[in-house]
């Protein structure tokens, strides 16, 4: 599986577009959604907050993101039988 | 010994989803003591771990790197403290724990750890958010982190249980992102593909009760 060990490890560009990609795809997440993350349950509108803010919350959640898409674009999701 | 604080919408789907456990241990003739609610204090917690020595701690609640904490989020256990887990399996529904504070209790005694090394996430609808076991968004993600608990229950050991939970959050996230599922299935499915990769075991992978 693909693991990034910490926001801390991308360099400018990489944290840039990751936003990027992080807050088009927060744009379309479902009304009826919530996430619990942490001690926090976010909606749509609070995690494009945090993603802007890059904050603790932001960067886990950005994270995820580039892990869910590597894996997607490597394979890796179906390798894990 | 399970905890469940109920004093937030995280804590609440994670106190009712708990019960099917507790359910399921009890079928099983396990005697529980359920720090239920407010009873999720460090009082109880310690004084049930001191005299009965639980087998299994089964921790719901809000966590950081250092601690898991009870109800109204007042830790209960601490990296920075010597904590009596008496040999114990424990699994921390808890975030970050893994990272810190399960390799030192660890180091306090206990047998396993098996936690995650950054946040636990769970995706819900906000249609179910007072019936939290009707939400079959939410199923899909803590009905395989209960497969913790209920498969070292039934016998096997703490690797099989771990990674038989796994493998089922594997299984429900290749559903999450197949052309059967709903929006926001597909849209939660990179959460699940979170836990997947941040639940780790630490400790005596051969652990049964």
């Amino acid at each position: 599986m693909t693991t990034i060990n910490g926001y801390q490890d991308l360099n400018k560009n990489q944290k840039e577009e990751l936003k990027k990609i992080a807050l088009a795809r927060a744009q379309v997440m479902p009304k009826n959604l919530n996430v619990s993350i942490g001690s926090e349950t976010i909606n749509k509108s609070e995690l494009i907050r945090h993603i802007n803010k890059e904050d603790r919350i932001g960067e886990n959640l950005m994270l995820i993101e580039l892990e869910f898409l590597r894996a997607l674009a490597s394979g890796a999701i179906y390798r894990n039988e | 010994m399970v905890t469940r604080p109920n004093y937030d919408e995280t804590t609440n789907y994670l106190y009712f989803w708990s019960g099917l456990v507790i359910k399921e241990a009890r079928k099983h003739g396990v005697d529980i003591y359920d720090l239920i609610g407010k009873k999720a204090t460090k009082k109880n917690f310690d004084s049930y771990l001191k005299s009965q020595k639980p087998d299994i701690l089964f921790l719901n609640g809000h966590g950081d790197e250092k601690t898991i904490t009870g109800h109204d989020s007042e830790p209960i256990l601490e990296s920075g403290e010597k904590e009596p887990v008496n040999k114990a399996i424990i699994y921390a529904r808890s975030c970050d724990a893994a990272s810190v504070l399960g390799k030192k209790l660890i180091v306090d005694g206990a047998r396993v750890f098996i936690g995650y090394l950054r946040k636990f996430i769970f995706g819900y609808t906000l249609s179910k958010m007072t019936r939290p076991l009707e939400d079959s968004l939410a199923k899909l993600f803590l009905e395989p982190s209960n497969l913790v608990v209920t498969t070292i229950i039934k016998g096997h050991s703490a690797q099989v249980a771990h990674e038989h939970s796994k493998k089922v959050m594997l299984e429900n996230f290749k559903k999450m992102i197949s052309t059967m599922a709903t929006y926001e299935e597909k849209y939660a499915a990179r959460w699940l593909w979170g836990n997947i990769n941040s639940q780790v075991l630490y400790g005596e992978k051969s652990a049964m009760v």
